[in-house]
């Protein structure tokens, strides 16, 4: 082939592949702030030269498709932050309010032990004194009922936990779903060849992203097809099929995550929301809960027997101070076992104005009561694991966010949009268009010249 | 290497960490306090704990310490009165004790003792807040009673109460009667008695009533002595109260060490903050200023 009509085949097949670049640039620029897009490149390749009289000559440009930069190294990388950093910010966001709920001075529990030892002492100046009776009275019964409140909080932050947990299963199932759905169309796309799988890339990309946020998640690329399990391997997408996680209540009270196949993976699931949701949920506040618990049954042992030892208003023994509490639901169930300030056990030796049994009671301040610990040693100690608890999240917080933070700016500088760098292609295309429209306009003056010479070449 | 051109995020998150370090400067300026959340420093945290109940006890003790002394004073100022009554009755039984008295003059004398005694009595059963303060620690009910005629008989017991005023001191609060007023062989209540019997009885010589005078004597000094628990004790708590005051001074400078705000760095910092916060700013401002977009136009139109 040759001549003036193969010219011009050149010349228009330049004008459509600066226009296909004119259309990948426009689209670039397009999705410049389209989150998940990584941008696009149009491909082109010289077409085979053909041969005319010995001589090679170029045939022109061939487009072969468009091609979407992505790394998917760094994905992985950007992925595996995000699950770090999902499970540390969800963790602190809950441990934030726990903490709330051992303040350190003027409120809680803390402040309620120190309110009864020092009506305790009050007493002691007084010891049948109604009013003192009375107010060491209602300084046990708040103590009671700031253990109360506490343990309730407690226990209510993981009944909400649970709920969170349910959501978060579903969310990892139907982002799974969609996964395998797109897994299905780029597979297919693929196949059928020169068609642009990079936006479903892009939208499986992203899905995985969302994913990442959820749960700790391991990729496998099987060619087009992408494999996701947990880390611990349970599936969720294989290919074109999804497998759904599943909860369901647990002997403990709380929700428990089986995979699809019937496991229960509640304690190996270790990043994403998910990861963060569970370790509070299991670890954290569980800890804390045993210690407040064996706190407030320690409190109430030693009280009681504080008050046996001495003698009530009436001359009789004392009683229990509070119903006797231990285990898990000791602090919850902390209770005053009695209304009538008469029967605090203030008198050593039957009389209504002695306070010798009152030292007892004072004594249970520097005694260990709870984990070899004395009262306020006991709640300081939890005030402190509840602060360590969000310092030490915040602290992986911060880090997995500057790493995210630098490994989505080298994602970025392979797959974002840079307005620059359209605007120079634009011009390239725009110039190209331009030169190859003066090669048709050239080439067509020429055929017109050589119909007017009545002297056509067979071509 | 291709550079990201994604700048935005990464304005956004310096712009966002500032915005954070500002909110925790403010909010320490504005509470006065670096520990806002146990998580800005747990184990300071931990330790404000138990200051805070350290500061809670000293009020404590200090708020014992004004009821007890205030107590104790009432006590002591009684018990002053009752040994000028003694005196008086003293003076009372030397007078009688001279020959040249008719009976008509002791049987007044031994009314004036009659009377004193009920002025002791009425200090013996002294009451404060419905307690009887010399009654040991029985309390509840007059620790003297009269019989009508002239004899009175101890109802308390020998109890005494204890009250901590500093962490491990405790000091003893009350003085039983039985150590004042009925102490074994010093009984002052038996020898106002036995001096008014002496004065009104006819058989008695000037020699009975001295020797009634003398046991009252013995009685008064024993009296004296004993009281001076209630000056010993109230000296006592005015230095625990003294040392007190300034525990709770410490205390307060030490929370403000482990929880409190260094005033000065707050503030620096928060200028800090807000300096850098105007520079990214600008600089953000300025990074999109330029693009090779505003050029294509100007190209296109040669």
């Amino acid at each position: 082939m040759g001549g003036l009509v193969s010219t011009m085949g050149i010349a228009l097949g330049a004008l459509e592949a600066q226009q296909a670049g004119m259309e990948v640039t426009t689209n670039n620029i397009a999705n410049l702030d389209t989150p998940g897009y990584s941008r696009e490149r149009l491909v082109v390749e010289e077409a085979d030269p053909f041969v005319q009289n010995g001589i090679a000559l170029g045939d022109g440009v061939n487009v072969t498709g468009v091609e979407s930069l992505r790394d998917t190294l760094l994905n992985l990388q950007v992925n595996d932050e995000i699950q770090q950093q999902s499970k540390s910010q969800t963790y602190v966001n809950t441990m934030n309010q726990v903490q709330t709920l051992f303040p350190d001075d003027t409120t809680g529990i803390g402040q309620s032990i120190s309110a009864f030892f020092q009506s305790i002492n009050s007493l002691s100046t007084d010891p049948a004194d109604p009013t003192l009776r009375e107010s060491v009275l209602s300084a046990a019964g708040n103590m009671a009922s700031a253990f109360n409140t506490t343990a309730t909080q407690l226990s209510s932050t993981r009944q909400q936990l649970n709920q969170v947990v349910d959501q978060q299963v579903q969310q990892i199932n139907q982002l799974s779903s969609q996964v395998a759905a797109l897994n299905v169309q780029i597979t297919g796309a693929g196949t059928s060849s020169n068609q642009s799988t990079g936006s479903l890339l892009d939208q499986r990309d992203s899905l995985v992203q969302q994913l990442s946020q959820l749960v700790d998640l391991s990729q496998i690329q099987d060619g087009n097809s992408l494999t996701l399990t947990t880390q611990q391997g349970a599936a969720l997408v294989v290919g074109g099929q999804s497998y759904a996680l599943s909860t369901e209540n647990g002997s403990d009270g709380t929700q428990h995550v089986f995979s699809a196949q019937g496991n229960d993976i509640t304690g190996e699931i270790s990043g994403g929301e998910l990861g963060g949701t569970l370790e509070a949920r299991d670890q954290t506040i569980p800890d804390l809960q045993t210690q407040l618990d064996s706190l407030a049954s320690g409190l109430v042992q030693a009280l009681n027997s504080a008050n046996a030892m001495g003698t009530d208003l009436n001359g009789n023994p004392g009683g229990n101070l509070f119903d006797p509490v231990s285990g898990a639901g000791a602090a919850a169930n902390m209770t005053l076992a009695i209304s009538d300030p008469s029967l605090i056990a203030a008198s050593s030796d039957g009389t209504s104005g002695s306070n010798g049994n009152l030292a007892n009671f004072s004594a249970v301040a520097n005694q260990a009561v709870a984990d070899g610990e004395t009262p306020s040693d006991c709640y300081a100690d939890l005030v402190f694991q509840a602060g360590t608890a969000v310092e030490n999240g915040n602290a992986e917080l911060t880090a997995s966010g500057a790493m995210l933070q630098q490994l989505q700016q080298q994602q970025s500088a392979v797959s974002g949009v840079s307005l620059d760098e359209e605007a120079s292609n634009l011009l390239l295309y725009q110039r190209g268009y331009q030169a190859a429209a003066e090669a048709v306009t050239a080439v067509s003056q020429m055929l017109e010249t050589a119909i007017n010479m009545g002297a056509v070449e067979s071509s | 290497m291709r550079i990201s051109p994604e700048t935005s995020q990464l304005v956004l998150n310096a712009l966002q960490n500032l915005e954070n370090s500002e909110q925790q400067d403010i909010q320490q300026l504005s509470t006065g306090r670096r520990v806002n959340a146990d998580s800005d420093d747990p184990a300071a945290a931990a330790v404000e704990v138990n200051l805070a109940y350290q500061m809670d006890s000293t009020n404590q003790y200090l708020q014992s310490i004004s009821d007890l002394a205030s107590e104790l004073q009432t006590a002591d100022s009684s018990l002053n009165s009752a040994g000028t009554a003694i005196q008086q009755a003293i003076s009372v039984g030397v007078e009688g004790a001279n020959g040249t008295l008719s009976q008509q003059d002791r049987t007044a004398l031994a009314q004036q003792v009659q009377g004193i005694t009920q002025q002791v009595l009425n200090v013996a059963n002294l009451t404060y807040n419905g307690r009887f303060v010399f009654g040991g620690t029985a309390d509840s009910q007059p620790p003297y009673q009269s019989d009508g005629n002239g004899g009175v008989t101890y109802q308390g017991n020998d109890g005494v109460n204890y009250v901590e005023v500093q962490d491990g001191q405790t000091i003893a609060v009350n003085e039983p009667g039985s150590q004042l007023f009925s102490a074994p062989g010093t009984n002052v209540f038996q020898a106002l008695e036995d001096l008014s019997n002496a004065l009104e009885s006819n058989s008695s010589t000037t020699e009975d009533i001295g020797n009634a005078v003398t046991s009252l004597r013995s009685a008064y000094d024993q009296l004296t002595t004993a009281r001076c628990f209630y000056g010993n004790t109230i000296d006592q708590l005015l230095s625990v109260q003294q040392s007190q005051n300034t525990a709770k001074i410490q205390l307060s400078a030490q929370q403000n060490n482990v929880v409190g705000i260094d005033l000065d760095a707050a503030a620096s910092n928060l200028s800090n903050a807000q300096t850098a916060q105007n520079a990214t700013v600008e600089a953000a401002a300025s990074l999109n200023s330029l693009s090779l977009m505003d050029y294509i136009s100007a190209i296109g139109a040669q």
